[in-house]
């Protein structure tokens, strides 16, 4: 029992030692930057929340179909690159690189396939008439949302933006780990911390921005 | 030389719990107080007390965990992580995360995001769907941290270091929510009638 006890105080969680953490540099470099980025959006969403909760009139500008379901379609498939990329974490870890390569080309289709949706959704928004600092002259009209917040505008682009441009970043980071996947082996690993961290974002974007902006009311003709 | 050292951890030990102490006891003054109102300063100042009393217990209780003074709570199997931290190790490194395992939690995410769109269908109370909302939107989060994160199966003094911090800090951030539906009723009354009639 002494010497159990010697032994696990040199691996015991708080003894520190040479590896606090028993994680390699890249991994824990990784984990700092995802804190300061949950940071990032954090502090977004709660400046879109405090707009919305101060502002007398929001919009609600997504009818359940086409808006809700088009924005579905996009969580699925960003939901199931995670699931493609821990399988090429899997496949990795076991030593199997093209198993890997395979999986990861798979997540950066889904990928890629989200900020295409995206950039749809973007268009036809665009198309409405929607800005930054402008909503549509249609959306101020009384049967719609009459003295409605401009933020909308910019907090909706700001905060879609950025997760569009981190899902974007994540493809070419996912694009570089493939092409060296024989020199580098715990990158996969680390690339996919980041891949699911941005699926998480979305866990948060999707229900604040769209799910609670759902047009009962039919005031946008589809 | 070792007695001294261990002397050394109790003290501080026991100053981080003397500071523990007195984070909680500062709280419980605010409640007790005359001046407590429930506002966003009181709320503020509570959660901020908690949160420290919280940190500065985490040292103290792990060491009295790992001399078998404190028993895990939570431990599910015999062989704890205190004493058995090279077996655990060794464990999670085989079962961290089969694939089986992630297609049960990637089905798990799917259920959750078609109760959100499902709620979303039927239309409820504003409030009562952004409680729900964001409830599933926590325990989606926990799962894709602990799972596909992989958070669950590294070294808890990794997950203590990350988890605690980032709940302070966003609990810090959602104190100034409040703080919007002052600024709301600071508007002129009559622009808020004027949108809230119809």
């Amino acid at each position: 029992m002494a010497e159990a006890r010697a032994e696990s105080l040199a691996v015991n969680d708080w003894a520190g030692g040479v590896h606090p953490y028993r994680v390699g540099h890249r991994k824990l470099g990784m984990w700092l930057f995802i804190m300061s980025d949950t940071l990032t959006f954090a502090a977004l969403l709660v400046v879109y929340s405090y707009a919305r909760a101060s502002s007398v009139a929001w919009p609600k500008p997504f009818p359940f179909s086409p808006s809700i379901i088009f924005s579905t379609t996009m969580t699925l498939v960003l939901l199931s690159s995670s699931l493609t990329m821990v399988f090429a974490v899997a496949a990795s870890k076991k030593g199997k690189r093209g198993t890997a390569r395979k999986w990861i080309f798979a997540t950066m289709v889904l990928g890629l396939t989200f900020v295409v949706l995206h950039m749809m959704e973007w268009n036809h928004l665009i198309g409405e008439g929607l800005r930054p600092f402008e909503l549509p002259a249609e959306w101020l009209e009384p049967h719609a949302w009459p003295g409605a917040s401009p933020l909308f505008g910019s907090t909706f682009f700001g905060i879609t933006g950025l997760h569009m441009f981190h899902v974007l970043t994540g493809v070419i980071y996912l694009g570089v780990v493939a092409a060296r996947i024989k020199k580098l082996n715990d990158d996969v690993e680390v690339a996919g911390l980041y891949w699911h961290f941005v699926d998480l974002v979305w866990m948060f974007v999707f229900p604040l921005i769209y799910l609670l902006s759902v047009d009962y009311h039919g005031v946008i003709k589809p | 030389m070792v007695e001294s050292k261990t002397r050394e951890i109790k003290a501080l030990n026991l100053a981080l719990l003397a500071l523990a102490g007195l984070s909680l006891a500062v709280a419980v003054w605010d409640v007790a107080s005359d001046t407590f109102r429930a506002g966003t300063d009181d709320v503020f100042l509570v959660l901020v007390c908690l949160m420290l009393a919280l940190l500065f217990a985490i040292p103290p209780m792990m060491w009295a965990y790992s001399n078998g003074m404190l028993k895990n709570p939570f431990a599910d199997e015999a062989g704890d992580e205190g004493g058995a931290a090279v077996q655990t190790e060794a464990a999670h490194e085989t079962h961290g995360g089969s694939n089986r395992e992630n297609i049960i939690v990637w089905g798990g995410l799917l259920a959750l995001t078609a109760i959100e769109v499902f709620l979303a269908y039927i239309q409820i109370p504003t409030t009562l769907m952004l409680i729900i909302l964001m409830g599933a939107s926590i325990i989606k989060a926990a799962l894709i941290v602990a799972y596909f994160m992989h958070l669950k199966f590294e070294r808890l003094s990794l997950i203590l270091t990350i988890v605690p911090t980032i709940v302070a800090l966003l609990c810090l951030f959602a104190v100034l929510f409040p703080d919007s539906f002052r600024a709301r009723n600071l508007r002129p009354a009559e622009a808020v009638q004027q949108v809230e009639h119809e």
